[in-house]
């Protein structure tokens, strides 16, 4: 493996990256600076976790603050310290989901007028956390983690259990009969339907606090937007099977928004459209989204929000392109075909319940296997996000498996979503590298 | 001037040197006392009895923390068996589940990779958590002749649709247990194990209720050795012993020196190291009462008879059982947990609590500012101290409870 | 005769011996350079404060142990815990303080007072080194210095950087990749002690930051840890003078307690005994120990201690 040059001034590669991001990342900037806005505008707003509840909240044209999505976003800017030090200072440890404690973070800096607030914290008002607009509602709907559960609820006592709060329950397919398969089996029907029970019952609370009857027809126009969407952005990553690959995981990530928490509409089709031409254009010119392709690789694990374009461009250096990952690929809107736009619950629910962490992990490992057989993977990066225990339980099993199967060796390590403190780049290095070799050994060997 | 060698007989043990083990030591009058001991013993080795009632023919079901219904298991004529955590290292385990797990999941599938509760015919769980359902899931692929089903009881247990969703659930349950086995269990079957386990619950209540008054001589480990013992070992047998026990203990009366009275809360689905008990009591305190899961958790709620249906009644518990143990898995809108402590610990008439954290408990980490904040509020004392499977530098832990113990007799 | 108090801190590197007369001042003190390893230490530190004080160990008539070793001295008639005996000394130095840290060799530990000059709240690390005096030595290997000169050279850099491990072991890989860069070792060792700094916030918060803080412990010596501490803190730390004697005294001063009391009631504070019955004597002089502080507290200088100025305010009592 040559990532030692030849002497003379060092080439430094960088990823090619997509210019159609930069519409993704105007329309993020567009929807946040809305959000901040929506008090302004006489919005009501409700803050929700996990799921893509927002298209319907949008149908009631409701703002929404996606915790995730926030806590990335924070991390992206280097802004998550202060409210993660917030929370600290109260008394939360530090091994506890790093998106809770940001998230919560910014609802503890909001509540200028909690005890916490005045006694002990420097709330900023300029900085970002503290400009979210705090909730009218909460909305929990947290597919298999109870921590997402918790968090949810941990909010609800942050704003003084004055916020109504509503609890959905998204039961995990466990698949107890033999009867049970992906996406089908009396279990899995019985959990959908309960779910789907939950959403409309969901729809009157938000109806008593809006005062208004919900918008059916508007919620069959946004998720026809959205269903085109997801579609498009997934006929798109299939082209990425192409060599060299036109996009990269890294670039994915950075276009979850449209399909995680931005409004449904004209705009996230246009985007898919822009992104999918973009792809075949590079692929009609044999353009890779690095420089030299010698390996394709999977990312494995929720993304580490505080390094993408680091990470990015790290591995360009390594001649390695991130092809595709669990986080990307198995998830948001990742079946768009049993979403029936007239009557759409039930195929959202379907959607909401087959989410990366909330299929068993025999699925998850059956899935990562096809996928890298269609991608030709050569090896697998395991980011153990160490705060994520949704994310990082099946990952020993997960390298055991495409071992055994595929024969593709794996470089694990930790890391966070938006806790850097726990990401050793050392570390990263060293085993990354150690994989790129044990590609190079079995290519040769099988020369 | 000459001075003799300062230093004591270092037999008395380094400062430092001790991390503590599986070894629990009994204090006061176990060793008179042979009830006590059996429990003890059967605490110590909590999986034998069960091994040999397999080996005579009977059915075993495992089930994990921390609301299976084990009554359903017992009218199935089986012996339900609680998975507890062992105090042995993780070993291949840890190429199954990672590191930053709590103890108890850790310890679990280290048992299944190790082969240590093979023994059992099957596992039933039915908790939202996020790491017992990691752990099971692993359980799973790692080794797939493991034999677990999951029927998740709601954790969100104040919407209008929990009780129907938790009669449904229960009754999956015992369809599952009916076509493990064969069998068929019959209401009566199920009111004659929810009588027994009342029957259990009530008299370690009764238990709790002396100890609380300073009527017994009971300490925290043999306190906990009662609780486990009856998480692992036959109900009747059980209850028996206990019933031979209530006795005996108020004849031998009040401990013979009253200490400082503690209240411990926390390790909601396993047991602290029963060394950290002991420590605890030998820097000068007497706990009194707890709300541990090896601990007034398992006891706090008796299933209501009175209902006809004993699926319902068993539903009703469960969700009942959230007022009386507010369990941090739970979502419970109109519940505080930090209150409920702070009532309960000041019922106690405790001096202090000591919170017991089992590192990586995400529910507790959610809990635990809150409860800091209600204890400052109220001036009562309190000390927080994390442990892990690994074990507690027992000397750092020494210092910490004295110095809480100073801390408490200076304030008068 | 007069009769003197004792109190000896058996630290895990280092021994303390602090002698007061019955009128609570102090006749002897000294510092001595060996831990808990041995007993030693504490035979040097004895004598040494026993022969500045001019007196025998015999005119001792009671003595209080503390620190890591507190258990292994028969000579002891009674043993308390570091925790409550920084906290006394430190009050005893400083009586107004509302927020000690100590930061020692093995462990560290911030003490929140009350307005009675009690222990309200303390925070202590748990099982790992980083934060504690065992952290800089480790590093101070890694970066090949003297465990005395690092705070100086930490002082003189110019930049910094980020060590991000909380591990003590991490950081120490940390610290070699980080000059195999390049980077120079004023650099590293500042971004070792801002390491510290900021483990000690976390400790603080918990106890809830009040102040004056007081700063006792052998790394209070270190103006880089001080240094980088206040500014974590945005505060002055006080630093008085014999601040790395304040558990030998606070041990000290509670044997003095314990020669107030007549013989029945010293027997029922007696080591091991935790019977509340017994207890409803007076433990000690606690609630009124602040008015106790009639004389100021003064150290007498000694060949052992290092004395190297410090950044914060010191020399009060």
């Amino acid at each position: 493996m040559s990532t030692v040059l030849e002497s003379g001034a060092p080439l430094v590669k960088k990823a090619n990256r997509l210019q159609s991001t930069k519409l993704n990342n105007k329309m993020v900037n567009a929807y946040w600076e809305d959000l901040f806005r929506a008090k302004e505008q006489g919005k009501l707003v409700c803050w929700t976790e996990g799921i893509q509840l927002n298209p319907i909240l949008q149908a009631a044209d409701i703002a929404w603050c996606h915790g995730e999505a926030a806590a990335a976003l924070l991390a992206a800017r280097k802004e998550s310290a202060a409210p993660q030090a917030h929370m600290e200072t109260l008394g939360y440890d530090r091994e506890l989901c790093s998106y809770a404690r940001t998230h919560i973070g910014c609802g503890v800096m909001n509540q200028a007028s909690t005890v916490e607030a005045q006694t002990l914290l420097d709330v900023d008002a300029r900085t970002l956390g503290s400009r979210i607009p705090e909730p009218d509602m909460i909305i929990s709907a947290y597919p298999f983690c109870s921590t997402g559960q918790q968090w949810d609820n941990e909010l609800y006592r942050t704003f003084g259990k004055k916020v109504p709060i509503y609890n959905i329950s998204m039961d995990w397919v466990w698949g107890n009969k033999g009867s049970s398969a992906y996406m089908s089996g009396p279990e899995y029907r019985e959990k959908v339907a309960f779910l789907k029970r939950q959403l409309e019952d969901c729809v009157r609370f938000i109806e008593g606090i809006t005062g208004k009857r919900y918008d059916w027809d508007r919620l069959s126009e946004i998720m026809t937007y959205t269903k085109r969407a997801a579609e498009l952005r997934l006929e798109a990553m299939k082209l990425c099977k192409a060599r060299p690959s036109p996009a990269s995981f890294f670039e994915w990530t950075n276009s979850i928004a449209p399909v995680n928490f931005l409004p449904g509409g004209p705009e996230i089709v246009h985007y898919f459209e822009q992104k999918k031409a973009e792809i075949e254009a590079r692929i009609a010119q044999g353009i890779g989204t690095v420089p030299v392709e010698k390996y394709r690789l999977w990312w494995d694990g929720i993304m580490n929000w505080n390094k993408i374009g680091w990470l990015s461009d790290k591995f360009a250096g390594y001649d390695a392109c991130m092809v595709a990952g669990r986080y990307t690929h198995m998830g948001f809107w990742q079946e768009p075909q049993v979403i029936d736009v007239r009557d759409p619950l039930d195929g959202m629910a379907q959607n909401y319940l087959t989410c990366p962490i909330s299929i068993s992990a025999p699925q998850v490992i059956d899935k990562i296997v096809e996928h890298c057989e269609f991608y030709e993977i050569d090896g697998l990066i395991l980011h153990a996000a160490r705060t994520c225990r949704a994310f990082s339980y099946p990952q020993h099993m997960i390298a055991d498996a495409v071992g055994k199967r595929l024969g593709l060796p794996v470089a694990m390590f930790e890391g966070d979503m938006v806790d850097e403190s726990f990401y050793k780049d050392e570390m990263v290095n060293s085993r990354v590298e150690a994989m790129l070799e044990a590609i190079d050994a079995s290519r040769a060997r099988r020369r | 001037m000459q001075i003799a060698g300062p230093l004591k007989s270092l037999a008395k043990g380094l400062p430092g040197a001790s991390v503590c083990l599986g070894r629990p030591q009994p204090v006061g009058t176990s060793q008179m006392n042979p009830i006590l001991e059996t429990l003890r013993s059967v605490a110590e080795q909590p999986y034998q009895r069960a091994i040999e009632a397999k080996q005579r023919g009977q059915r075993v079901v495992g089930t994990l923390p921390m609301h299976c219904p084990a009554e359903l298991i017992h009218a199935a004529g089986a012996l339900p068996v609680l998975v507890q955590e062992l105090p042995d290292p993780i070993t291949s385990g840890g190429g199954v589940l990672p590191p930053f797990f709590c103890g108890f999941t850790r310890s679990f599938v280290d048992q299944v990779t190790e082969g240590k509760i093979a023994f059992l015919d099957a596992i039933l769980f039915v908790d939202h958590c996020v790491q017992l359902l990691s752990a099971a899931d692993v359980v799973r692929v790692a080794r797939p002749e493991t034999t677990i089903h999951f029927h998740q009881l709601i954790a969100s247990v104040e919407q209008p649709w929990s009780l129907d969703n938790s009669v449904k659930t229960l009754r999956t349950f015992v369809e599952d247990l009916e076509e493990l086995y064969g069998i068929s269990i019959s209401e009566d079957d199920l009111r004659r194990s929810i009588r027994l386990f009342n029957e259990n619950r009530q008299l370690i209540r009764q238990l709790y209720d002396l100890r609380r008054s300073g009527a017994i001589d009971l300490s925290s480990t043999q306190m906990q050795a009662v609780i486990k013992s009856s998480m692992v070992m036959d109900k009747a047998e059980h209850t028996a012993m206990l019933r031979d026990l209530l006795p005996m203990l108020q004849t031998a009366g009040p401990a013979k020196v009253r200490k400082l009275p503690l209240y411990v809360s926390g390790h909601m689905c396993h047991a602290p190291r029963p060394e950290i008990l002991a420590l605890i009591e030998e820097c000068g305190f007497s706990i009194v009462d707890d709300d541990l899961y090896h601990g007034y958790r398992y006891v706090s709620t008796d299933v209501d008879e009175a209902i006809g249906d004993p699926i319902v009644g068993l539903a009703t518990a469960y969700l009942t059982k959230n007022r009386n143990a507010p369990c941090p898995t739970r979502i419970a809108p109109s519940v505080e947990m930090s209150e409920w402590l702070l009532q309960r610990v000041q019922a106690s008439q405790a001096r202090g609590l000591i919170v017991l954290l089992a590192k990586f408990c995400e529910p507790h980490y959610f809990q635990y500012p809150r409860i800091k904040q209600q204890f400052e509020q109220h001036n009562l004392s309190h000390l927080l101290v994390e442990t892990e499977h690994e074990g507690v530098p027992l000397e750092n832990l020494r210092t910490k409870v004295e110095s809480f113990a100073e801390m408490i007799k200076r304030q008068g | 005769m007069q009769r003197y108090a004792m109190g000896i801190d058996f630290g895990s590197t280092t021994a303390k011996v602090v002698i007061l007369d019955a009128e609570g001042e102090v006749a002897g003190s000294a510092i001595s350079q060996k831990g808990a390893v041995s007993d030693e230490g504490v035979r040097v530190a004895q004598a040494e404060a026993l022969q500045q004080a001019g007196i025998t160990q015999a005119d001792v008539a009671r003595v209080v142990s503390t620190g890591y070793g507190r258990r292994m001295l028969d000579i002891a008639d009674r043993t308390i815990t570091e925790i409550t005996c920084h906290a006394r000394g430190a009050v005893a130095l400083v009586p107004e303080a509302r927020v000690v840290i100590d930061i020692g060799g093995q462990d560290s530990k911030v003490i929140a007072i009350d307005a009675n000059g009690l222990v309200a709240r303390f925070a202590m690390n748990d099982r790992c080194a980083a934060g504690t005096g065992k952290f800089l030595e480790v590093l101070a290997r890694a970066v090949n210095i003297e465990l005395e000169q690092m705070g100086g050279i930490a002082l003189a850099a110019t930049e910094t950087v980020n060590i991000t491990s909380m591990c003590a072991t991490f950081a120490e890989t940390e610290v070699i990749s980080l000059l195999a860069e390049g980077v120079t070792k004023p650099v590293v060792l500042a971004a070792v002690h801002q390491s510290i700094a900021n483990r000690t916030v976390g400790l603080v918060a918990r106890v809830g930051k009040r102040d004056p803080v007081v700063m006792t412990g052998g790394v209070a010596q270190n103006v880089a840890a001080v240094h980088y501490l206040q500014k974590a803190l945005d505060t002055q730390l006080i630093i008085p003078d014999g601040a790395q004697l304040a558990g030998a005294l606070g041990a000290a001063l509670f044997a003095l307690d314990d020669l107030q009391l007549d013989d029945a009631e010293r027997r029922k504070v007696q080591q091991g005994d935790d019977d509340l019955d017994d207890l409803a004597a007076p433990q000690s002089c606690a609630p009124a120990c602040a008015a106790k502080q009639a004389k100021p507290i003064v150290f007498k200088p000694h060949a052992t201690t290092t004395a190297q100025p410090t950044e914060a305010t010191h020399g009060r009592a």
